[in-house]
């Protein structure tokens, strides 16, 4: 079979428009039920945030990153740029210098309006009904716009191929290579019952800079906190509402 | 004043040279990306604070490109502007060379390759990234539905072409927006970031026409009337000054705002000045300008290839000002302190590319090369002999 060139082009027209009405018509197509159990929206009422007290959070303890890295399986690859890091030790120094240097963990901040989940194309990041904003690894395609949009560094690109290690956890997804990632709030242990590792660790070394709760809930610790002291979030000018307070910036 | 449309012969050894150098371009690009997905992007000099790289500046700049090479088309459907209907099919064809080549890096130099589909099935409509799907096969399918309306049924090209003008203005202004609705990011984040991509489309797509058809046409031996390129030069010329106003505008409006001081102070003194100010500026508009005007220079075919050649350097320069720059600012996480940490905050990102990207890049190039060779050899995209029609004279020349 022959084809002349203007067929040639009239086909090349006529697939490239069905690739283009392709996505179109899935806005039409009948919704899928997304209420099977596995999938099923978590709706507890909960609004889960974070409170850190920089008062009581020191520079030479690193509890908290250790703990995160044991608990998600975070490896360090030795490359500082490339390093995945879920929550980081962040020194703050006032330019002129007059105030002492305050140390404090900075992590995903979980925000109401978060710009890491407006961009995503495909919807791998999400807002849990409890405020958690997580990643589906199986639906990220690794294009690295949520990097670019989230303004607290909190999300990071696994650059290597990795093994989990022997001891790993095994309650945390396996982690695959150019996706992207970010702190869960330990999404397995709230699950569960537990705080984040980070805060059980901090509370351990009896440090108690690091306070977690359910901020829909008044009679809670971090509400009741967050009610009396003096706290701010990072970049509040954003309008992103994070959910991660701190004291005694 | 139309001749007849004629595919080139394509049966000389230089042709089949350059298709076999557009071959080695795509291979290049092949195996870049094999080694990539093989070892992971830590093989890229990308990194944490900079995730966009060489390839992106590659493929963000076809884009660019390929909305703006549809000028010539959309100048004589559009605008009336007969002189250039005879350039419409040429003009449509380059577009769709350019955008497939662009695409084609972006896709391949996502992190996972393997679901490059799924943006097709999952859709987030807050994403700018989700209309630019919809805004890049769209555009592919009115280019060539136009061109299949400039070879068959003409009653519908002022129809067709004018829903591609449309449509390429959108899709540029959803490209310049991918980086203007990002607040996060002190560089990004302006209105007027997205206008000024539709100018840099406007130049740098007409730079790559006039280039690419002066080439064809002096290689194959066919008369091009140099008064049609000289009428180009005029509108590059427009497009200049619309580039360079947008520019300033931009500078002015952030230089009234004292918060922006810092960030405004660095882009022009910097790192990253150099590209802002000899790359864009200086390669992008005032060097072609200068020679534009020229009496003597400005009123050759030779003067406004150079020119030309300019300008698409020029656009590259500003692409990768836009996002090299842009993400090398460090995050201003509490404003009135200096940050450190393992996470490089505080400090500049700093970004060396590897040969792998650049030759991912350069794939990219070579697949719309080598669609565009192909393409003028076996369809009938320009006329044996293009002529200004009679008694047309430029109402302008330096």
């Amino acid at each position: 079979m022959t084809m002349d060139r203007r067929s040639v082009l009239g086909l090349g027209g006529a697939i490239a428009a069905g690739v283009a009405l392709a996505p179109g018509l899935h806005l039409i197509a009948a919704p899928a039920d997304k209420s099977t159990p596995e999938t099923a929206p978590v709706r507890t009422g909960k609004r889960w945030a974070m409170l850190i007290d920089t008062t009581r959070c020191t520079a030479d303890c690193t509890e908290c990153t250790q703990a995160c890295r044991a608990e998600n399986n975070v490896p360090l690859f030795g490359d500082p740029d490339r390093d995945i890091h879920w929550i980081r030790k962040v020194e703050l120094r006032d330019q002129n210098r007059r105030q002492a240097p305050i140390s404090l963990p900075v992590l995903c901040n979980h925000c109401e309006n978060p710009p890491c989940v407006h961009v995503c194309p495909t919807e791998a990041s999400f807002i849990r009904h409890d405020g958690l904003v997580l990643i589906d690894k199986h639906r990220c395609i690794g294009c690295r716009y949520c990097i670019i949009a989230c303004p607290y560094k909190a999300r990071s690109l696994v650059f290597y191929k990795t093994r989990p290690p022997r001891d790993a956890n095994p309650n945390v997804p396996i982690r695959a290579a150019g996706v992207v990632e970010k702190c869960t709030f330990c999404v397995h242990r709230i699950d569960d019952g537990k705080p984040p590792a980070c805060v059980e660790a901090c509370t351990k070394a009896n440090k108690g800079a690091m306070l977690f709760g359910d901020i829909n809930d008044p009679n809670s610790e971090i509400s009741q906190r967050l009610l009396k002291e003096k706290t701010q979030t990072i970049r509040p000018d954003l309008g992103l509402k994070p959910h991660v307070h701190y004291k005694g910036i | 004043m139309l001749s007849e449309f004629t595919a080139i012969p394509g049966r000389s050894l230089a042709f089949w040279r350059m298709v076999g150098a557009m071959l080695v371009l795509v291979l290049m690009g092949a195996g870049a990306f094999f080694y990539v997905e093989h070892h992971g992007h830590a093989v890229t000099g990308m990194n944490n604070q900079i995730v966009w790289g060489l390839p992106h500046v590659f493929a963000i700049s076809l884009l660019v490109m390929a909305s703006g090479a549809l000028n010539m088309g959309s100048m004589s459907t559009v605008f009336a502007v007969k002189q250039f209907e005879q350039f419409g099919r040429f003009s449509a064809f380059l577009s769709i060379a350019l955008l497939v080549g662009g695409l084609a890096v972006l896709m391949l130099d996502l992190g996972r390759p393997d679901n490059m589909l799924l943006p097709m099935v999952y859709m987030n409509f807050r994403s700018m990234f989700t209309w630019n799907v919809f805004l890049y096969t769209g555009f592919m399918t009115l280019c060539l539905l136009y061109l299949w309306t400039m070879f068959e049924y003409k009653q519908y090209k002022k129809l067709v072409g004018t829903a591609a003008f449309g449509w390429r203005l959108v899709l540029t202004t959803g490209t310049g927006s991918i980086f203007g609705v990002i607040q996060g990011r002190e560089v990004f984040g302006s209105a007027i970031t997205a206008p000024t991509f539709v100018a840099i489309s406007l130049t740098s797509g007409t730079a790559i026409g006039i280039l690419l058809l002066v080439h064809t046409y002096r290689r194959t031996g066919r008369q091009l009337d140099d008064k049609l390129i000289f009428g180009m030069r005029n509108a590059l010329i427009f497009f200049l000054a619309l580039v360079a106003y947008l520019l300033i505008v931009e500078k002015f409006t952030r230089f009234y705002d004292p918060s922006s001081y810092a960030v405004e102070s660095w882009i022009l003194n910097g790192p990253w000045a150099w590209l802002y100010w000899l790359g864009v500026w200086g390669v992008g508009v005032l060097i072609p300008l200068v020679l534009m005007f020229n009496r003597e220079i400005g009123n050759s075919v030779g003067g406004v290839l150079v020119a030309s050649g300019f300008v698409v350097a020029g656009a590259f320069c500003f692409v990768a000002h836009t996002l090299l720059a842009g993400q090398s600012y460090p995050f201003d996480l509490f404003p009135g302190y200096v940050t450190s940490s393992a996470f490089q905050d505080g400090v500049a990102g700093s970004y060396v590319p590897t040969l792998s990207e650049l030759f991912l890049g350069l794939g990219g190039v070579g697949i719309s090369g080598l669609i565009f060779l192909l393409g003028i050899r076996f369809f009938r995209m320009l006329p044996e002999k293009a002529v200004a029609p009679a008694g047309w004279e430029l109402p302008w020349t330096p």
